[in-house]
């Protein structure tokens, strides 16, 4: 009956509205992009504040708030430091990938947010361009 | 008018606008802008070839294009700024595309054009930072 993912979450919205379940709905279909996209951009604040890009970190906060807003309430809680970016060149690298992976998600999302996910990536690479 | 329309539009224009602007430029950015109009010539090319493939006629450049005076350095690098804005918001525009294939083509532009905002005003000495770029100001 429900074949798709947004599909399932239509079907448990309308499973929940006749009173069949207690488990709300939840508006976003893909949470796991957006928190993926939430966790690079806080890693990649700070290394690039560590490493004296303020205004690139500035960049990244933007989308840090941007994407905490669109999460709540399945919020996510700040994790340890990821694995070390000690300089420019692995920054670079760094920013380099998360664009890619912000890339996939605008291509293969079903949501409202392949917009969202476009800018993150274009802003992402537009940084390794100039870090490089 | 589709998004993928708009946008080979908008890199026709910019061809042309640095076509115009290149000889005005000083030295110490002439390479870049001379970088960034091949990458637009390459955008061009890669469009056309999108057309060929959906099996739809691309439109052709027009012979000139109505861009701002250019009085002297000054003028032409913020010509190119302008230019390069307004294509990263044409192709920002149509990654909200439901439709797969121009969705893909318009952020692969998109992201391109982006990357090439960044690179030219650090090359004019402005910051490049900007976490989202071709958004249209309110």
């Amino acid at each position: 009956m429900f074949t798709t993912r947004r599909g399932l979450l239509v079907g448990a919205a309308v499973l929940a509205a006749a009173g069949c379940t207690e488990t709300p709905a939840k508006i976003i279909d893909s949470d796991d992009d957006l928190t993926a996209a939430l966790r690079q951009a806080r890693s990649l604040s700070r290394a690039a504040d560590s490493l004296g890009y303020a205004d690139i970190a500035g960049d990244h906060l933007a989308h840090v708030a941007t994407l905490e807003r669109l999460l709540l309430p399945d919020a996510v809680e700040a994790e340890e430091a990821a694995g070390a970016i000690a300089d420019a060149a692995a920054l670079a690298e760094a920013e380099a990938a998360a664009s890619d992976e912000a890339r996939e998600s605008c291509l293969t999302t079903t949501s409202d947010f392949a917009v969202l996910f476009g800018e993150i990536a274009a802003s992402r690479a537009a940084h390794a361009a100039v870090i490089a | 008018m589709s998004a993928v329309d708009t946008g080979l539009a908008g890199e026709y224009a910019a061809i042309y606008a640095y076509g115009a602007a290149g000889v005005h430029l000083d030295e110490a950015v002439r390479d870049l802008a001379a970088a960034l109009e091949a990458e637009h010539r390459d955008r061009r090319d890669a469009l056309l070839d999108f057309y060929d493939g959906q099996g739809l006629e691309a439109a052709s450049s027009k012979a000139a294009y109505d861009i701002a005076p250019i009085e002297d350095a000054e003028t032409a690098r913020a010509l190119l700024l302008d230019v390069e804005e307004r294509l990263t918001t044409a192709w920002r525009a149509g990654v909200a595309s439901d439709e797969p294939g121009e969705r893909e083509i318009c952020l692969n532009m998109f992201i391109d054009s982006a990357n090439a905002v960044a690179r030219w005003k650090i090359a004019i000495g402005e910051t490049a930072a900007d976490p989202w770029p071709g958004r249209p100001e309110a």
